[in-house]
């Protein structure tokens, strides 16, 4: 493959059609063609999660999916959650617990979560650390993370 | 001031929060310039090695390629070198390359994918020198040298009596030897001297943020934006480095993605500096994680502690030879010996005390700033030698300490300041927590075995010594803080802001934490040393209290009153019965546009010669903590069943932040326990890269785990002082002290991994 390949995407609900080179990363068509910068690169080899989008609702590594892979399909980066005034409930629970501190792992950490809560909407604790485990945070030590999503899944189910 | 009437109860959402949970939140890795080219670094693959020749010239016909940046460049600098206190690092290699990871060239392209491309094409010859690979092999006599000629700078400044070495012995770095009464004399006193060994192990920062800066050059002005958590000491050190004046020099900081020291002082910031100015555009050099392993690292060192108690279980003294591993470079070696030398006493009280510690220079990643800055070093050897020696004489490790605790405002050494901490009563926390009194003999089940342990960490809270602040009030009563704390995730910005709004009586959400530019940002030397709340936040107070002060005169000139007769507060004042409210009163006065009350506050801690470090300590940062451990004791893994970890705010501004303070350091500090290491083999990193590299997840955590704070009163801000750094310091004690008491053997070095347990559990069998 040499050529630059077509590709049509819907990213957070608007579609695009995008003309990208075989190498060129999702996560490097997210953030310096769309400018969604949310989408962070810790450490490009898909270990710290910080990178994570949704594709068809599925969480995957934005730093290690090519660009051509999502041809066709739906994604959700954080910007396509909730806006300052809107959030969305785990947006809020994040807040509300101090589940955020450099806040560099956050968009990959909550979009994880938005994953978990869809498929398991009420986990318990063992299935919050496994699932949560995809994702580096180096700051908080987990624990408010942890108790941020018990409280997104309350919030969700009430 | 205690903590018990603090007005910061109300949980509140941090100001930061907002922009980081929608992806709004702008990093310097978020930071992009019209005609950016981005760079590249090819790095030594010799861990010792002259440089012979560099030919760049494939790499700067590759098309793409604006500009390549070696040693010769670097060597005609003003000052090429950098490094805290002792200069000793290039801005890149100049003739040798001193460990594997080096910077040896560096291009800037249209792109990074051509930069990669360009480095492959950069041909490099070496001449290999036997590398030191450790502190053992550094100090042997004949060991080859890092540095054939002196450094720049000098030794760290200290206190009266206190000796601070610059290059005292080949291949050593810096020395510290601290000395208060005898030791000698009272150890051949002492009923008893124990002398035990220790090991600590090298750890990445490993900030999820990469390193990255921006530069760009315009005329005489260098501008750069950068991730780094200090930017008036880089202001400084570009300033130096490239022989212009400070105030051509901008600094631009932005929210940081983590730093845990990692980010302070300067690094590969004068670098990308160079490329601008070669280049003649802008610059961006955003490292690799598996770079980022390879800048930076926490000191692995050989402690050795001799203790002497007499029967009745009373602490005599301490002598103690510490030896740090400081990598290839200086970074900020020579401050950290001090402090881990300072330190090794632990909160206890002496007779006598003697130190020496040093930092040795070795073929690997250089050392620096982590967390607790040589204090979790000590605290480990520390905390672990007082519980072998209670067990040995056959005490509680609860009672031994309690006997030896320093007291609450008794001063750590002579001439320092007192311990504002209750040390006792937070013990008792742990203890409780842990139900370790009248507790049921150890559970035998199969091959495991079950212990507790606990420890007590203490720091100094020194270092950051003094900041200036602006508090700027608009008509609307809208403020903006200004000071240059940079928020790493520490929570600086809402506690810093909670502080100007409550001295104003202002809400939290009408406050804003203005950008920082040193062109504009007042100075301070750092964000360190949980200092933020307590040094940066004491000038915030004060310039906040300046402008209550000329608002309430503006208004009192306005009303024909004296200002002592108004009250400030909802953005209006108050006299008698008269609500004013004040955006009228200011508008009407200066038109439209309106005006700012700039209020001006400053805070500097006083040189004090007596004091050991030259200044008494302004607070101090304990930790107490408690551990449960299972041990297997067929494989040797250690599972960490309960970990409880307490920390002294003084009077918490944000009590949620500092809570996520407490567990973040333990939790790092729990990886390293266990499993988390930068580990060797020979000449080479075998484990950097983040794919091999391990850091603790969210299912390693223990299956109980909680945090407490108490509230003992602080010199800071309605009673405050630091916390960012306590959770570090004990936790790696208590868990080597809970494994003793599990399967009664001792782990000295750090982690604690089922090799070395089955090790030594088999090494008593």
């Amino acid at each position: 493959m040499t050529g630059a390949i077509d590709i049509t995407l819907t990213v957070n609900g608007r579609t695009y059609r995008l003309s990208v080179r075989p190498r060129r990363m999702l996560a490097d068509l997210l953030r310096d063609e769309l400018r969604l910068t949310g989408c962070k690169i810790g450490c490009d080899q898909a270990v710290c999660g910080a990178c994570t989008v949704l594709v068809d609702e599925m969480p995957v590594t934005a730093c290690a999916t090519f660009a051509f892979e999502v041809d066709g399909k739906a994604v959700t980066t954080i910007e396509g959650l909730g806006c300052a005034g809107a959030l969305h409930p785990i947006q809020q629970a994040f807040l509300e617990h101090g589940a955020l501190q450099c806040g560099f792992c956050t968009p990959g950490m909550i979009l994880s979560v938005k994953a978990l809560l869809a498929r398991y909407p009420d986990p318990d604790e063992p299935l919050i650390r496994q699932w949560l485990s995809a994702n580096i945070c180096r700051c908080t030590g987990y624990q408010m993370i942890i108790e941020a999503v018990r409280a997104a899944a309350k919030a969700r189910g009430s | 001031m205690d903590g018990t009437g603090s007005p910061f109860r109300a949980p509140v959402i941090a100001l930061d929060g907002p922009d980081k949970v929608t992806g709004a939140a702008r990093y310097t890795y978020d930071v992009s310039l019209p005609g950016m080219l981005h760079a590249k670094v090819l790095r030594s693959p010799h861990a010792h090695a002259r440089i012979c020749s560099i030919d760049a010239g494939r790499a700067l016909a590759l098309a793409g390629v604006a500009a390549v940046v070696t040693g010769a460049d670097a060597a005609e600098l003003p000052d090429p070198y950098y490094g805290v206190a002792i200069r000793d690092q290039p801005v890149i290699a100049i003739d040798k390359v001193r460990y594997v990871g080096d910077m040896v060239a560096v291009v800037a392209a249209v792109d990074e994918e051509t930069a990669y491309r360009a480095l492959r094409l950069i041909e490099v010859q070496y001449e290999p020198l036997r590398p030191v690979m450790t502190i053992e092999e550094a100090l042997t006599e004949g060991a080859p040298l890092l540095f054939e000629a002196p450094a720049g700078g000098a030794a760290v400044a200290v206190g009266d009596g206190v000796i601070s070495l610059k290059e005292p012995r080949p291949n050593v770095l810096s020395e510290f030897i601290y000395r208060n009464g005898d030791a000698e004399a009272v150890l051949a006193a002492s009923d008893y001297v124990f002398e035990d060994r220790f090991r600590f192990s090298r750890i990445n920062h490993f900030h999820l943020e990469p390193y990255v800066n921006v530069a760009r050059a315009n005329g005489e002005q260098i501008e750069l934006w950068s991730c780094n958590q200090d930017p008036f000491v880089l202001r400084a050190d570009i300033a130096r480095i490239f022989g212009r004046p400070a105030n051509a020099v901008r600094i631009h900081s932005s929210y940081v993605g983590g730093g845990f020291g990692g980010k302070s002082f300067c690094k590969m910031e004068p670098l990308v500096v160079l490329l601008a100015l070669k280049s003649g555009r802008p610059v961006r050099l955003c490292l690799s994680l598996d770079e980022g392993l390879l800048t930076l690292t926490k000191h692995a060192g050989v402690l050795v502690l001799k203790t002497g108690v007499m029967a009745d279980g009373r602490l005599t003294a301490r002598q103690s030879e510490i030896q740090l591993d400081g990598g290839a470079y200086s970074d900020a070696s020579a401050m950290t010996v001090v402090k881990a030398g300072y330190r090794i006493t632990g909160p206890y009280r002496w007779q006598a005390v003697a130190t020496r510690a040093c930092a040795v220079r070795t073929n690997s990643v250089p050392a620096g700033s982590f967390r607790g800055f040589g204090g979790t070093q000590a605290s480990f050897a520390s905390e672990s030698q007082i519980d072998m020696i209670a067990r040995r004489l056959g005490i509680d490790p609860y009672e031994f300490r309690r006997k030896n605790l320093l007291a609450k405002g008794e001063p750590f050494q002579p001439g320092d300041s007192g311990i504002e901490s209750d040390l006792l009563a937070g013990l008792d926390v742990v203890v409780d927590r842990l139900r370790y009194r009248g507790r049921a003999a150890r559970p035998v089940d199969g091959t495991k075995r079950q212990g507790m342990g606990f420890a007590i960490g203490i720091k100094d809270g020194g270092g950051t010594n003094h900041a200036q602040a602006l508090v700027k009030v608009f008509p609307s009563g809208r403020v903006i803080v200004n000071a240059a704390t940079v928020e790493i995730g520490q929570g600086a910005t809402t506690a810093l802001c909670r502080i100007a709004a409550q001295t104003l009586g202002l809400p939290l959400e009408w406050v804003r934490y203005g950008a920082i530019d040193t062109d504009h940002t007042p100075l301070n030397n750092g964000t360190h040393v949980s200092c933020a709340t307590t040094v940066t936040g004491m000038a915030i107070e004060r310039a906040a209290t300046d402008a209550r002060r000329q608002i309430l005169q503006f208004a009192a000139d306005r009303l024909g009153c004296s200002a002592s007769e108004l009250t400030l507060g909802h953005w209006s004042v108050r006299r008698a019965n008269y609500a004013h409210p004040l955006e009228p009163m200011i508008t009407g006065y200066f038109g439209d546009v309106g005006y700012e009350f700039i209020g001006r506050g400053g805070t500097m801690i006083e040189y004090d010669p007596q004091a050991p470090f030259g200044a008494r300590n302004l607070f101090w940062i304990p930790s107490w903590v408690g551990a449960e451990v299972e041990v297997d004791c067929e494989t040797g893994k250690v599972i960490v069943t309960h970990l409880v970890v307490g920390a002294d705010s003084g009077a918490s501004i944000n009590p949620q932040a500092c809570r996520g303070q407490i567990e973040g350091a333990a939790l790092q500090a729990f990886g390293q326990s266990l499993f988390e290491e930068l580990r060797y083999d020979g000449a080479e990193p075998v484990n950097a890269t983040p794919l091999a590299y391990r850091v603790p997840l969210a299912n390693d955590l223990p299956e109980c785990w909680e945090s407490f704070v108490v509230e003992h009163g602080g010199p800071g801000p309605f009673g405050a002082k630091g916390i960012g750094e306590s959770g570090m310091l004990g936790v790696g004690a208590a868990i080597a002290n809970a494994i003793e008491d599990a399967v009664g053997v001792r782990l000295t070095q750090i982690p604690f991994t089922p090799e070395r347990v089955l090790a030594a559990i088999e090494a008593v069998r």
